[in-house]
């Protein structure tokens, strides 16, 4: 297997231009991780630890093993949506090892807004889940909410990827076998009462924790009956009374505690579906990684450079080097998991789709995971083309990525434009987890040819607005805003995250593959 | 002398047996129970026969047969004084490393041995009639003649309130025992325990090898033992050494054995015979080491016949030697014992460490268990004068590694710190008096150490899991701080945050040491794991670390409610409101359906209600009292 070389030139202008804007994009990725790390600001803060609550983040800290890694996820939802006063939606999600067993965990921030739920929010919420349901992976929810933002009830409460889908999903996970353990660290009212309800095992926290249907405000007007939030449903009621709950903690770090005693006992996960060997680093530094990348989407780089800096020793076994060379595809690991990557060197031809849809069958047929280094413009255009069957030969790309049933993983660490975005594998192809490049864009096409779309039909005033309008919708953190992503990444954290993301991937078995490989 | 000697004892004694009778050229022969199959002593003699038990005589001289030993070396403990096997050794025709049945009957009998001292001329604790105790130097001692338990007794320090004391000590012997005689003697209200090593053969020599000072005990236990003692002064030491000689000799005492005196603090020449002990005594290492001699060698010549062939004359002393017991015991929890696996034991090397000897019963993987003695190492030292001994001795102390087992190692340091040691002030009732700081470092610095030897091992690991880091890792270089909730040595529970792991210089030093530099200090620490519990060591301390103490943290989390769990009866109640009780004490008894239900504290602190009495009907969940932790 050769050993991939770096061709830059850290002494280059280039490299050097590259550096600074990427240098910006990753201090201003940080400035926002950091800001929104923040929740709901120093008084919201301080009124929740007032009460002898541990803060969200903290708390996620603390059930991790100690020291151990957390892969967040859409750390910047809601990112200028809502007046930005949801920071993060107002939930922490992500996967993390707790008792030595990899979970995905679910945080409600009450210092945003009382931890109520936001369509974003919600949206976030059932991505976790989506998360854990794809990968096997246990879920915790660390429950401090409020319910539902009542002012957006119809974009929160009525739908089927609404409020309501998630006790949907514990139930289905459950049913699948996949734990579902929930703390309740503050309040569980309403819909919400059925977080911890619906899961398999619940703690409770003392004088903190309470889960009603109603809260006393609601009884006293629909009954009369006057009661504390406590004796309505609080940790003593439900842990001695109703039975809702099974563990009563005295505080937030006990409850913590018995979450990581309840995931000890679990059955064991199932057995990773490929074997892993022992990890090298890749012989190219990724710090690097910053001066190869092309701050203009326009510059072509060689998707080799990505490669070279993320797996293993920077061994590459290419697959068809030489047929169909705007896609790079080939073998490698990363973090010791097995890899087949498919990596974009330019615009999707033919010959570059069925090498794509062979590769992918190829790595399927071996249970190796599949990662897509996304940097695409688009499928080729023109007569010859189409003549060709372009179009059912992007289709049988399309078909490899969406039926493979080996994991795939998403990297856009450039333009994700058109059809492109469907050959390799955006979001509606769902990647286990899919993340972007802070100098990444994603749209139906780029904002130029919009705009030159548009004044070509004669409509050229809408052409100005559309230019506008993709590259503002176009921009990462709109994108990681909707949900779009599982969040826009350091490039230099990819390596980690694509490992951390195998291993978690891992968790879950791979059902049988059902036809042979087709040479396209 | 033998071909093969059968050792009929276990762990450190053994071990050191077998030393000498390796070097003298002889096979040795181990027993085992089956509980000590792995022990090293099976391993390290010539031979090992399985018996149930040290204590089964029978199976013990068979196998001596088996084993064709012609002798048995009995050790200390288990049968070494127990005439009967001394007695079985002879009728099976193997010879007996001892004194002969009648000189070790003689001296096991506390009267007898008594009434022959007084003949052989030693001094005894004198007793005195009422009109001799007027004018006896005080303090005095009444005792029930009857008494036992300390029943009966008094202390009576001026003439003027012997009367007094007599008549209440009467009253309370004739209440206690039904019998009011009582006796006067003398009391010494602090003592040193002094003690002679003496060795005789079949032809008539009679040796002693100096004196011991054992007066650093702990309820009657030795902790340390030194030779020469600090309080003896040549002329008393050539008197304790005749007195010594003397008994021996009048009791026909052949083989190694000790006569054990007290003696006044202040006045150390007025001592008094105590008892005689017809054996090897553990602490004999100082005197080996004081004299040159190897006292099982000698004891096996003896055995063998042979003449001492030295004279009183040429028992040279040179230098200062002393002895610290490292037991599987618990200091910080009134020396309980202590079991468990030793998972690491190094024993203290390095330079410095010359004058030193180690005689130890165990070895990495070693399990120890409470079924038997708990002393797992003697730590000997010796040095060109006490002082020297002493430094070296807590130098050897620092060096030792021990984990897996909590030891009094760290203890033995605190007390080798003590000016009243040092200076050697030291009475037999000192250690009780004395109150130790158990632990030189903070609960944090510990649990501290204890998480960061646990991530730098996990770095070193190398893990090809990214999920294994443990340095908190986020997006974008960011880092989070990790939480450790951990519990020292069963204690309160620390959680500790590690915020930047550059702030902590860490350097791995060997095979699971590190050292660990804070706040400009550098120390070197030990480590292992045993499944939840981190052990971890720091100059010659060592403590267990349990993770996620969720012992702990299930005690913080109990509700410090005692309810009643079925309807019932109040059967007892064994605490009162404002009383303060640990986890686990009994608060009230219920009896329901029969049964005796226990309601234990859940955690330590104090019952800040309680709300039956005995007899009471309590209702299913009723709350009956409550425990409050201190905040």
């Amino acid at each position: 297997m050769s050993v991939l070389r770096s061709h830059a030139n850290p002494g280059a202008d280039e490299f050097q231009e590259n550096l600074r804007a990427n240098q910006r994009l990753v201090a201003d990725l940080r400035g926002h991780l950091d800001r929104v790390a923040q929740g709901g600001g120093a008084f919201a803060r301080e009124r929740h630890t007032g009460r002898g609550k541990l803060l969200p983040r903290e708390r996620v800290d603390r059930v991790l093993d100690p020291g151990a890694p957390l892969l967040e996820c859409s750390a910047l939802a809601a990112y200028g949506l809502y007046d930005d006063e949801a920071p993060g939606a107002g939930i922490i999600t992500g996967i993390g090892r707790v008792s030595g067993r990899e979970c995905v965990i679910v945080a409600n921030d009450a210092t945003v807004k009382g931890g109520t739920y936001y369509p974003m929010t919600v949206k976030k919420h059932l991505r976790a889940q989506e998360i854990a349901l794809q990968n096997h992976l246990p879920c915790i929810y660390l429950v401090d909410s409020g319910g539902a933002f009542l002012p957006r009830q119809d974009e929160v409460f009525p739908d089927r990827d609404h409020f309501g889908r998630i006790f949907f999903n514990q139930a289905t996970m459950s049913a699948q076998g996949i734990p579902q353990i929930a703390a309740v660290m503050g309040s569980c009212t309403a819909g919400g009462a059925y977080v911890p309800a619906m899961s398999d095992e619940t703690v409770i926290v003392r004088d903190q924790g309470t889960i009603f249907l109603g809260g006393p405000p609601l009884v006293k007007a629909a009954t009369g009956e006057e009661v504390t939030a406590e004796e309505l449903g609080g940790g003593e009621l439900h842990s001695r009374t109703s039975g809702v709950t099974d563990h009563l903690a005295s505080d937030d770090a006990d409850a913590l505690q018995i979450v990581r005693d309840i995931v000890s006992t679990l059955a064991p996960r199932a057995a990773c579906p490929w074997d892993r060997r022992p990890v090298e680093p890749p012989a190219v530094d990724i710090e690097s990684l910053l001066g190869v990348v092309a701050a203009d989407l326009r510059k072509p780089y060689d998707a080799r450079e990505i490669i070279a800096r993320i797996v293993d020793g920077s061994r590459f076994h290419e697959f068809k080097e030489l047929y169909g060379p705007t896609l790079v595809t080939g073998f490698a690991h990363i973090h010791g998991h097995p890899v087949g990557i498919l990596a974009n060197n330019g615009i999707l031809f033919s010959e570059s789709a069925l090498k794509g849809a062979h590769f992918i069958e190829l790595c399927d047929q071996r249970r190796i995971p599949l990662v897509f280094l996304q940097n695409i413009t688009g499928f080729m255009v023109g007569r010859d083309y189409e003549a060709g069957g372009i179009a059912k030969h992007g289709a049988k790309l399309v078909t490899a990525v969406s039926t493979a049933r080996v994991p795939k993983l998403t990297v856009i660490v450039g333009g994700s434009f058109g059809a492109g975005n469907y050959g390799m594998c955006g979001r509606a192809y769902s990647p286990r987890l899919l993340w972007m490049w802070p100098g990444a864009r994603i749209s139906v096409m780029g904002g130029e040819q919009a705009a030159t779309v548009m004044t070509e039909v004669g409509q050229s005033e809408v052409g100005a607005e559309l230019r506008e309008q993709y590259e503002r919708q176009g921009h990462p953190y709109y994108a990681t805003a909707r949900l779009w992503d599982d969040g826009v990444i350091d490039p230099r954290d990819t390596r980690d995250v694509l490992g951390l993301a195998l291993s978690a991937a891992g968790n879950a078995p791979l059902a049988d593959v059902r036809y042979g490989v087709f040479r396209m | 002398m033998f071909e093969t000697v059968l050792i009929a004892n276990r762990g450190e004694i053994a071990r050191r047996v077998i030393r000498t009778l390796d070097r003298l050229g002889i096979r040795s022969v181990a027993v085992y129970s089956p509980a000590d199959r792995h022990a090293p002593h099976v391993r390290e003699a010539d031979e090992a026969v399985a018996v149930g038990s040290y204590l089964d005589i029978d199976e013990i001289v068979t196998a001596c047969r088996r084993a064709g030993a012609q002798a048995l070396h009995p050790g200390y403990g288990f049968l070494s004084e127990n005439p009967a096997l001394a007695r079985a050794c002879a009728t099976a025709g193997v010879v007996f490393v001892g004194p002969p049945p009648e000189a070790g009957e003689l001296m096991g009998d506390k009267l007898r041995a008594k009434e022959l001292a007084m003949a052989a001329g030693l001094p005894v604790v004198p007793t005195f009639t009422e009109t001799q105790a007027r004018t006896a130097p005080y303090p005095l001692l009444v005792k029930a003649a009857a008494g036992g338990g300390g029943r009966g007794m008094r202390v009576v320090h001026r003439a003027a309130d012997l009367d007094a004391a007599l008549a209440s000590a009467r009253r309370e012997a004739h209440a206690g025992f039904g019998d009011d005689r009582v006796f006067i003697e003398r009391f010494l209200p602090r003592a040193r325990h002094l003690e002679v090593q003496v060795i005789a053969d079949a032809h008539g020599t009679v040796l002693h090898l100096g004196e011991r000072e054992c007066s650093l005990q702990r309820r009657h236990q030795k902790v340390m033992e030194e030779s020469p003692s600090p309080a003896v002064s040549p002329p008393l030491r050539a008197t304790l050494g005749d007195e010594a000689v003397a008994l021996a000799r009048a009791a026909g005492y052949v083989n190694a054995g000790t006569v054990e005196f007290i003696a006044d603090f202040d006045d150390p020449a007025e001592h008094y015979f105590l008892e005689c002990n017809a054996r090897l005594q553990v602490e004999h290492p100082v005197t080996e080491m004081v004299t040159g001699l190897d006292l099982v060698e000698l004891q096996l010549r003896v055995a063998g016949g042979e003449p001492l062939g030295l004279s009183q004359d040429e028992i040279r002393f040179a230098g200062h030697a002393i002895e610290a017991r490292v037991n599987a015991e618990d200091a910080a929890r009134d020396f309980l014992p202590s079991a468990g696996r030793v998972l690491a034991y190094r024993r203290p090397a390095g330079p410095g460490m010359a004058g030193v000897r180690v005689d130890d019963a165990i070895e990495p993987f070693t399990e120890i268990d409470t079924a038997y003695d708990s002393l797992v190492a003697k730590v000997i030292a010796h040095g060109a004068d006490r002082a020297a001994a002493l430094a070296r001795l807590d130098h050897a102390l620092a060096r030792m590694t021990l984990l897996g087992v909590t030891t009094t190692a760290g203890y033995l340091r605190g007390l080798l710190a003590t000016d009243e040691v040092r200076s050697g002030q030291i009475d037999t009732g000192l250690i009780e008096r004395l109150e130790l700081p158990v632990a030189p470092f903070s609960d944090e610095q510990i649990a501290q150490a204890a998480a960061l030897m646990t991530l730098a091992a996990r770095h070193d690991e190398r893990s090809d899991d990214p999920f294994d880091r443990a340095d908190g890792w986020r997006l974008a270089g960011r880092r989070a701080p990790s939480w450790w909730p951990l519990s020292v040595g069963g204690g309160a529970p620390v959680e500790l945050r590690l915020d930047d792991l550059g702030l902590h210089e860490i350097e791995r030093t060997g095979d699971g040491s590190w050292a660990i530099t804070s706040a400009g200090e550098r120390r070197e620490w030990s480590y292992a794991v045993d499944g939840d519990l981190i052990w971890v060591g720091c100059d010659g301390h060592a403590w267990s670390v349990r993770r996620s103490a969720a012992a702990a943290a299930q005690a913080a989390g109990a509700d410090g409610d005692l309810r009643a769990p079925m309807p019932g009866q109040v059967l007892l109640v064994h605490a009162a409101a404002g009383d303060q009780v640990r986890a686990g004490d009994p608060v009230v008894v219920l009896e329901s359906m029969k049964m005796e239900l226990v309601l234990a504290a859940p955690m330590d602190g104090e019952v800040t209600e309680l709300n039956v009495a005995v007899g009471d009907r309590v209702a299913l969940d009723q709350p009956l009292a409550r425990v409050v932790a201190p905040s």
